[in-house]
Formats: C-alpha cells, sequence, structure tokens
C-alpha cells in the first residue's frame, strides 16, 4: 500500500515537472500559440461573417467551433511535439530509462496544449465578442463551463493517444498538416456532424470529442438538431471513447518501454 | 565579352535547374512526396468541405455555398505557394546554408525564380484538384467555353502567389523565424480576399488590405472565368495579378538585396 501511494506521487509529480517545463518553455518562446491562435481567430471571423443575420445561437457556434479549432490544432500539433521533441533533443531514451512510466511525462505535455488552446480559444471569444458587441447567452452557463472542461479532457485523451502513436511513426507531419481539416470536419467543430454524409458519421463517432461537442451543444443551443439519441447518449459515448483511447495509449506507451529496453533504436530520428 | 554575355546565360540557367530541382529537396522541407499529394488531393477536398457545410449551416443557399467553394478551391493555393516558400528561410538558417547562399555570386533573379518553379507546379495542380472538386462534387457551373479563360486564370495566380510566398520569405529573412508570417498569410486571404464573402462586406480599412493581395486578384479572375465574364474584363483582372506578380517578385530580389548588404555590414543576419 505505502509503495503504490509513493508510485502514486512520483507519477504526479513527473507530471507536473513536465507540465512546469512546458509552461517555462512556453513564457521563454511563446510565438507557439500565435500559430495555434492566428487560424482559429480567422476561423472565427470569418464563421462569424457567414453566419451573420443567421439567428443569435450563431454566435455560439462561431466561437465554439472557433475555439475547438484551437484546442484541436494545439493538441495535433503539441502532441506530435510531445514525443518528437525527444528524438530531436536525443532524450527519449534517456526518459525513458527513467523510473517514472513515460505515459506520466507525455500527460503533462498533452494536459499543457489542451491548457495552451484553451488560452487561444478565449482569444478566439475575446475577438469575437468584441467584433460582433455583445457576448453571447447560454441556458446552463456553470454546466456549460464544465461540460467544456470535459470536452477539453477528450481532447487530452486524443492527445496521448496521438503522441503513443507517433512514437512509433515518422508521418506526425502529414498527420497534422494535411490532416488537420479532416480532424475539423469528422469531428464537426464549426457544425454539427449529422450535416455530413451518413457514412461518414461512424468515422466521427470514434473520436472522443465528437460526442462531447455534441453534447455541449446540446446545453448550450437551444433547438439544437445533433445525433438524434440526444445528450445523455452523447455523454455515455464520450466517457467511453475517452477511457478506450487512455487505455489504449496506456497500452502503446508499456509496449514502448519494453521495447526500447528490446531494440535500443527508439531515440533514431 | 560576348564570351562573357554567353558565360553568364549558362551561369543563370544552371542556377535556375538547380535550384529548381534541388530546393523541393532541401529548403523547401515540406515538398516531400507525401505532403505534396496530400496538398494536391486532401487539402482542398478537406477546407471545401469545412467552408461550405459552414456555409450551409449559417444559409442553406446555393449560390452563397458555391461562392465559398469556388473561393476555398483557389485559396488552396496558400499552402504551397505561400507558407512553403516562405519556410525556405528557416530551413537555409537551420541547415546552416544561408552564409553560403549570401556569398555566393549566383544570379539572385535565377535562384528566385528557380526555387519558385516546383511552387508554382504544385500551386496549379492544387488549384486545379480544388476546381475540379468544385466542379464535379459540389455542383459549380463552368460556363461554356470558359476552360481557357479559367486556366489563364490559375497560371496568373499560382505565379503571383508564388512570388508573394517569396517576398514573405524575404521578410523572414530579418526575423527570428518565418512560421508566424507563414500562418499569417496561410490563413488571412480567408478573410481579407474575398474566398468566403465579398471583399465588400468588410470595413473599409481591411477592404483596402484585401486588395494588397495577389489571391484578391486571382480569386477575382477566376471567378470571372467561371461566369463567363467578357475577354474586356478578365483582361483587366488579369492585369491586376500580373502587377501583383511583378510587385512580389521585385520587392523579394529588393528585400534579399537590402537583407545582403545588411549581412555583410553586420555578420549577423544568418543568427538563428
Amino acid at each position: 500500500m505505502a509503495t503504490a501511494q509513493v508510485y502514486g506521487w512520483s507519477r504526479g509529480r513527473s507530471t507536473l515537472a513536465s507540465i512546469r517545463l512546458c509552461v517555462l518553455q512556453f513564457v521563454a518562446d511563446p510565438q507557439w500559440l500565435i500559430p495555434s491562435m492566428i487560424a482559429p481567430v480567422i476561423f472565427g471571423l470569418v464563421a462569424f461573417g457567414l453566419f451573420a443575420n443567421s439567428g443569435p445561437n450563431f454566435l455560439v457556434y462561431a466561437i465554439l467551433g472557433a475555439g475547438m479549432m484551437s484546442m484541436w490544432g494545439q493538441t495535433l500539433y503539441g502532441s506530435g511535439w510531445a514525443t518528437g521533441q525527444d528524438r530531436v533533443w536525443g532524450t527519449l531514451e534517456p526518459t525513458l530509462q527513467a523510473p517514472t512510466p513515460y505515459l506520466y511525462v507525455v500527460l503533462g505535455r498533452v494536459l499543457w496544449n489542451v491548457v495552451s488552446g484553451l488560452i487561444g480559444g478565449l482569444i478566439v471569444y475575446v475577438v469575437v465578442v468584441t467584433v460582433n458587441g455583445a457576448s453571447p447567452t447560454l441556458p446552463n452557463p456553470a454546466e456549460f463551463a464544465l461540460l467544456f472542461v470535459f470536452v477539453m479532457l477528450t481532447l487530452a485523451s486524443v492527445g496521448t493517444l496521438l503522441a503513443a502513436v507517433y512514437v512509433y511513426t515518422r508521418y506526425a507531419g502529414f498527420i497534422q498538416n494535411i490532416g488537420e481539416f479532416a480532424f475539423y470536419v469528422g469531428t464537426g467543430c464549426m457544425f454539427p456532424v449529422v450535416l455530413l454524409p451518413f457514412w461518414t458519421n461512424p468515422i466521427g463517432l470514434l473520436f472522443p470529442p465528437t460526442w462531447a461537442l455534441d453534447a455541449l451543444r446540446y446545453n448550450g443551443i437551444p433547438g439544437y438538431a445533433g445525433f438524434s439519441w440526444g445528450f445523455g447518449w452523447d455523454m455515455v459515448g464520450a466517457i467511453a471513447t475517452t477511457a478506450v483511447y487512455l487505455g489504449i495509449s496506456t497500452s502503446v506507451f508499456r509496449r514502448v518501454e519494453r521495447q526500447v529496453l528490446e531494440k535500443g533504436s527508439l531515440g533514431d530520428y | 565579352m560576348t564570351g562573357d554575355a554567353s558565360a553568364n546565360r549558362v551561369s543563370f540557367w544552371r542556377t535556375f535547374w538547380a535550384n529548381a530541382v534541388v530546393a523541393p529537396r532541401t529548403s523547401l522541407g515540406f515538398m516531400r512526396i507525401d505532403f505534396i499529394l496530400g496538398m494536391i488531393f486532401i487539402i482542398p477536398l478537406t477546407q471545401i468541405s469545412f467552408f461550405a457545410l459552414t456555409a450551409q449551416l449559417a444559409n442553406d443557399s446555393v449560390s452563397e455555398i458555391q461562392f465559398v467553394v469556388i473561393g476555398n478551391a483557389v485559396a488552396t493555393v496558400t499552402y504551397s505557394s505561400v507558407f512553403s516558400v516562405c519556410q525556405t528561410t528557416d530551413s537555409e538558417k537551420q541547415q546552416g546554408t544561408m552564409e553560403h547562399l549570401l556569398v555566393s555570386p549566383a544570379n539572385r533573379l535565377a535562384l528566385y525564380f528557380g526555387r519558385g518553379m516546383i511552387p508554382i507546379l504544385i500551386s496549379l495542380a492544387t488549384v486545379a484538384m480544388g476546381l475540379v472538386y468544385a466542379v464535379f462534387l459540389f455542383g459549380v457551373p463552368l460556363a461554356p467555353g470558359s476552360e481557357w479563360a479559367l486556366a489563364v486564370s490559375v497560371v496568373l495566380t499560382a505565379f503571383a502567389m508564388v512570388g508573394f510566398g517569396l517576398l514573405l520569405g524575404g521578410v523572414a529573412l530579418y526575423l527570428r523565424t518565418s512560421i508566424i508570417l507563414g500562418n499569417i498569410f496561410l490563413f488571412v486571404g480567408l478573410l481579407l480576399s474575398g474566398v468566403n464573402f465579398p471583399l465588400s462586406s468588410l470595413p473599409s480599412s481591411l477592404q483596402w488590405i484585401g486588395y494588397a493581395l495577389p489571391l484578391t486578384w486571382g480569386l477575382s479572375a477566376v471567378r470571372a472565368a467561371i461566369s463567363g465574364d467578357s475577354l474586356g474584363t478578365l483582361t483587366i483582372l488579369w492585369g491586376a495579378v500580373a502587377i501583383c506578380a511583378l510587385v512580389a517578385y521585385g520587392a523579394a530580389i529588393l528585400l534579399w538585396d537590402v537583407f545582403e548588404h545588411r549581412a555583410l555590414a553586420t555578420g549577423s543576419i544568418a543568427r538563428f
């Protein structure tokens, strides 16, 4: 019991140290927020322009969509860098040899990516509300905020899985740059996924944020017509897929750790 | 004298081809075959779908959706022409080749045009694919007999946009990194070039910025060609795109010249 507690503390401390390092790196060179912010702010303004005169609820669509794109962008690019940075700097193998599982180091980086994406989302909110001249009205602001944090967690689970996959693939750059819009479309960042052809919906539902975002819109937009099963099953789907993502990433990271001991080739760049 | 001129000509074309062939593999770091295919086939489809569906949600009007579809089909040109080309400066700095480039006697005009050649071809392919998606998947009507006018508009747009990318690459020479500049101009056209809504719906100050961007004129030329406008209208728009291209290439060469002199004076330009 005492040993398990020590392990728990050690892992928590590693995650916190990882977040702290990310914050310090960010403060030293915050340029990475700018690319992740420029696109969402522009998309937010474009959506605002397109949604002009379409009704009051569309302000929520524009802000939520662009904010989600900020967090998605940061997750996509940041997760690649979460493991890629160790390759570039030659710290992948030493970090993997540390007593704390690598997963907890990556988790800290992924959590920071989501938080910095949220900062981008807040900037989007400020810009769009300033242009609009009024903030949107939400039926249940407290529930909405809680659900928003949950959406962030679902994104963090995707980020963790992507970071795990990026350890094995050299195609992180391709997935990030070429697949960026595909993720935005497939998970319905700016519009309900039900607008897409029906055959694409199962692909979108493989991603936890698709479920969570649909639930968030059910909560925040009166009269929203998303998936026919409604808010409750959206939440069930989001929780289940998030759990599966975390399970798979844990398993992949364990495998990575074994492999590095067996082959010693993981840090090849 | 004649021998010198001939040698210069040979040197010009050698520099041009060397840069056209080598740059995509070195300083144009994004120009891997998987990226090229993704840029040509995937990005236009996903970007057009994203904005078309957003427009559909906002206002289910066919003409507005088609406006957005054409705009984004052409706007995808910025990935290869602006973002990738702008990144060359970073690549040169990272790879430590900037100093060698600055002290080489290579003809600068040949160097810039050579570097721009493959991005121009990729830009052409990207816009062409975007327009194929627009016509065949999104049902954008193409005026009969407008193909050649459309081809001229697309070629001029690609040429002008690569010039703009080279110009940004020149500005990036003075910056610590080009990633911010590249990102700004990768997406700013979506807002200021009449891609998703007419320029007239923007405040007048933003409209003026939009008119300074080559994408605005290129897109206007493409829209005019698709709707079968008269040759007179098209000629004016082509002229505007050509002027944008000339200004961009001229300013790019001028900027590099200025920064080269600065590099010689301070010895600090290649710091990364």
